[in-house]
Parts: C-alpha cells; structure tokens; sequence
C-alpha cells in the first residue's frame, strides 16, 4: 500500500512536470507570456472600472489583481483539465494506474504556474502603493483551499468530457458567467440584499475575498468564512468523486 | 499456486447504432424519439485458464478474435462482464511501447516519464537511464526532442525502457515486430533472460515461431471462444490446421 502510494506521488509528479515543461515549451519566454495575459486584463478592467466608470474601490489596479490570480488559476485550470483524459487515451487503455491521477497531475502543473505567477507579481503590488505584512503567509492555505475546488471540479469536467465531447464547450459558458458572478470586477456590497447568501456561496467568491483581505486590509480571513468555502469544497469532492468514478467505468471503451 | 488465474470471463462491448458523442446529439435524438438500440457484441466468452510461476503464454488467433482484449482484461485497463481475473504477482503491462511519450520532449524526458508510468520508482529512473540510452544505442540522441528520432529509434527507446521493469508477468501486444534485427535479437535475448528469472511472459502475436520459442502454454483463440488451451504447440498446430481448412473453403 505503502510502495503504492508513492508511486502514485511519483506518477504525479512526472506527468505534471511534464505538462509543466510543454506548457512553457521549456522556454523562459513562454513563462513570460503566461504573465502577460493578467497584466493585460488588470489594465483592461482598471481603465474601463477605474477610469472610465469612476468606481469607488481604492487602489483598483492592485484590488483587481488579487482576484485575476486566483480567478485565473481557477478559469485555467479548469479549462485545462477538460481534455486530460481525451488527450492522453494510451494513459486509459493502456496501462493501469488510478485515472485519478491525471486529472490531478494535469492540475498541479497550472497550481506551479499560478504560484509562480503570483510570485512574480507581487512585486507589482507593490508598486501599485500597497505594502505586505506577514499575513501574506497564509496565501498558501489559501491556494490549497483553491486547488482542492478545482482538482474537485476537474474530476467532473475530465469525465463528463470524454462522454459528452462538447462539454469543453458549455463549461467555457460557465466560466464566462462565473466571471461576472464573482466579486472581480465590482465590490460584493453591489449584489442586493435578497440575494447576498446565495452569492456568498460562490466559493470562488470567498476566496477572493479572502485574498483581498490578506494583501490589501491585513488581515486574516473569518474562521466562520473558511469553514463556508471548505464545506462546499468538501461537497464538490465528493459530487467529483462520485460522477469520476461512475464514469470512469468506461473510460477505455469511449476512448 | 498459480500465477494467474482467469476463471469463466465474459466481456461484452455495445456499438450504438448511431453513435451519440456530444450533449446536443443526445439532445435531438430525444426530442426525435429515436430509439437508443445497440449491437451487443461478446468479445470474449467464457475465457478460463491458468498460470503458474514461470509459465509463459502465447495468444493465438485470427484479427478481431479477443486477443488484445483478454489482455487489456489481464492489465486491469478493462473490467470483465461475467467472471474474475486474480493475479498473485505484479503486472508489467506492454500493450503500447512508448505510452505518455511526446514529440516535444527530450529523451531522457520521455524516458523518465515512460519508466515511471510503468511502475519504476523516480530513484531507479535515475539509476537506469544511461543503461536504458545504452540499450537502444542512443547515447548520441539524449537531449534530442523525439520528434527528431526515426520511429524505429523511438520504439528502441520505449522497448528498452519496457524492458527495465520489474514483474512477475510482462504483457506483451504485438511490441516486437518493430526495430531492425540486431535490435530484435536484443529483445530475444532479454526474453530469455526473462524465462530464466522464473518470469511469465503473456505474449500477443501472429508471429508462432516466436510463441514456439518462449512460451510453453497456448491459448488459441477464436469468435472470442477458446479453441483451445493447452501446450504452445497444441494450439499452434490447430490454428494452422483450422487456417488451412478456411482458405481451401474460400477457394
């Protein structure tokens, strides 16, 4: 079980470092592109927000940053998890190993990605005016919370997609509606009162929030807020679960 | 005791008659009330032999009998209908040489992501690799992409990788009848380095010289039925006898 077990951590690690290194095609300069596209967005939305709609948040650049980094590491992950199982078939009928593991590997490489990103660009945030203290620190957990949501989705999105190959299709709608019913480009304080718990079930919400709090007020999140997002969290593990191990049944004769 | 032990399996495949592939396919044939009738197909039935430590199997068969997919039933890839497979030894599956390799990625990358997915721990993948690059002759080509590397080139490099593991059972789909000779013999030789370890080799081939040669028991099969099970030769001599009766038929 033992001998299994790491194993499994070794096959994990080999495939993500794989998709790693195709992903920047062992480039530094693939790196340096994967950068571009938050800063683009952040200029985008600052000027249309900021200086166009005249929106009252302070500090718009850096308070909009922090949600792109973890909006993205969510959209690109997600996304890229969709053909995992379609694009690697001889992984499925091949060779035997948990298939749960693809899934997983293809997820750590963006979780690298992201992290690194985010490194990056901190600096950054400093720029924009606004200085760090040591609750920073606790980003990780919250990048861990972050990849448990979406190693949970992504079970459901691998398998649902190699049934339903259109199914990258309608989870691309799906982002672009969780863009916008998530506190990114506007304060959560907008949503109307009637509908504030329902929005605040967002997990993806939560974790913005959080992130906010952590660069830009200093301070940590609500025990109460983490246990919101983690429950859910859990429920989507287990719905991924299910849905990946019913599905995976006959991964090697859809394939 | 017995290595491997394939009692009564049974394994079933359904081709839709329209084969229905997105969301909106299924979708429309709802609304259209098409009927959702498919073709079942037994791909193996009522498949039962055994293995002992050391015994080594050749499959035997014509195209489209059941051989891949007993295989793909012994490496766990697919689960069987009706019936169990046990196996007390570990399994090195070689349905495929070369699985997880990419084009983009040097030699020595593919090499460590193969020989992992194959069940080498990342410590003995490090160890290996000169050996591995040493056996398919390309201490040249190591940080080569393998897209630059003629196809033959590459299947030295998976087979050699292949070869590396370590099981109790290799399974072994058609993987020799690739590379130039002086390769072929390599692998021949390392079979019977196999045999003599005491390891089992389940091999899928239309090749029988090679089934003679390395494996005492055969399994010959035929419409996913066994024709028979028993001794390599047995099974050799009634799949050229039954070969030879069809082409005078057709004749």
């Amino acid at each position: 079980m033992n001998a299994a077990f790491s194993h499994y951590l070794d096959v994990v690690a080999v495939l993500a470092k794989k998709d790693f290194k195709l992903r920047y095609r062992n480039s530094v300069l693939g790196f340096v592109w994967s950068l571009l596209n938050p800063l683009a967005y952040m200029l985008i939305l600052t000027i249309i927000f900021s200086v166009l709609l005249h929106s009252s948040v302070p500090n718009y650049g850096a308070w909009i940053l922090m949600a792109l980094l973890v909006w993205r590491f969510f959209q690109v992950a997600t996304s890229q998890s969709l053909s995992c199982i379609l694009s690697n078939p001889s992984l499925v009928t091949k060779v035997y190993m948990p298939r749960t593991l693809i899934v997983l590997s293809s997820n750590f490489a963006n979780l690298i990605g992201s992290t690194l990103e985010f490194v990056v660009l901190l600096p950054l945030i400093l720029l924009l005016g606004v200085p760090l203290d040591i609750h920073i620190l606790f980003l990780p957990v919250i990048l861990v919370i972050e990849f448990v949501l979406v190693f949970s989705i992504s079970l459901s999105l691998a398998s649902l997609n190699v049934k339903y190959r259109d199914f990258s299709q309608i989870w691309e709608i799906a982002l672009q509606l969780g863009f916008f019913v998530s506190p990114i480009v506007y304060d959560e304080s907008l949503v109307p009162s009637n509908y504030q718990f329902l929005y605040s079930l967002n997990p993806i919400t939560r974790l913005i929030q959080a992130t906010r709090g952590l660069f830009l007020k200093h301070q940590l999140p609500l025990p109460s807020d983490l246990l919101v997002v983690l429950s859910i969290t859990a429920l989507f593990f287990v719905g991924g679960l299910v849905v990946f191990s019913i599905l995976q049944v006959r991964f090697a004769e859809e394939l | 005791m017995s290595l491997m032990q394939v009692n009564n399996v049974w394994k079933r495949f359904r081709i839709p008659h329209q084969k229905r592939s997105t969301i909106l396919e299924h979708v429309a044939s709802v609304l259209a009330f098409e009927d959702k009738s498919y073709e079942e197909f037994w791909a193996l039935k009522n498949i039962q032999f055994s293995l002992a430590q050391g015994e080594s199997l050749g499959i035997i068969g014509p195209n489209g009998s059941g051989k891949s997919t007993l295989l793909k039933l012994m490496a766990r890839v697919m689960k069987p209908n009706k019936g169990t497979i046990k196996t007390t030894g570990s399994i090195a599956p070689i349905l495929e040489l070369g699985i997880g390799f990419h084009g983009d990625l040097s030699v020595t990358e593919n090499a460590e992501v193969y020989g992992i997915i194959l069940g080498l721990s990342r410590a003995q993948m490090k160890r290996l690799i000169d050996p591995v690059i040493q056996f398919a002759s390309l201490e040249k080509f190591r940080d080569t992409r393998l897209k630059h590397l003629s196809s033959g080139m590459q299947i030295r490099l998976a087979f050699s990788i292949a070869m590396q593991t370590t099981a109790d059972i290799f399974l072994v789909d058609e993987a020799l009848a690739v590379g130039d000779m002086e390769f072929q013999q390599k692998c021949l030789t390392k079979f019977g380095e196999f045999k003599k370890e005491k390891k089992s080799i389940v091999l899928v081939s239309h090749d029988l010289n090679l089934i003679k040669n390395y494996c005492e028991k055969g399994l010959y099969l035929l419409n996913g039925e066994t024709a028979v099970f028993g001794t390599a030769q047995d099974a050799i001599r009634r799949y050229l006898e039954d070969m030879r009766s069809g082409a005078q038929k057709t004749t």
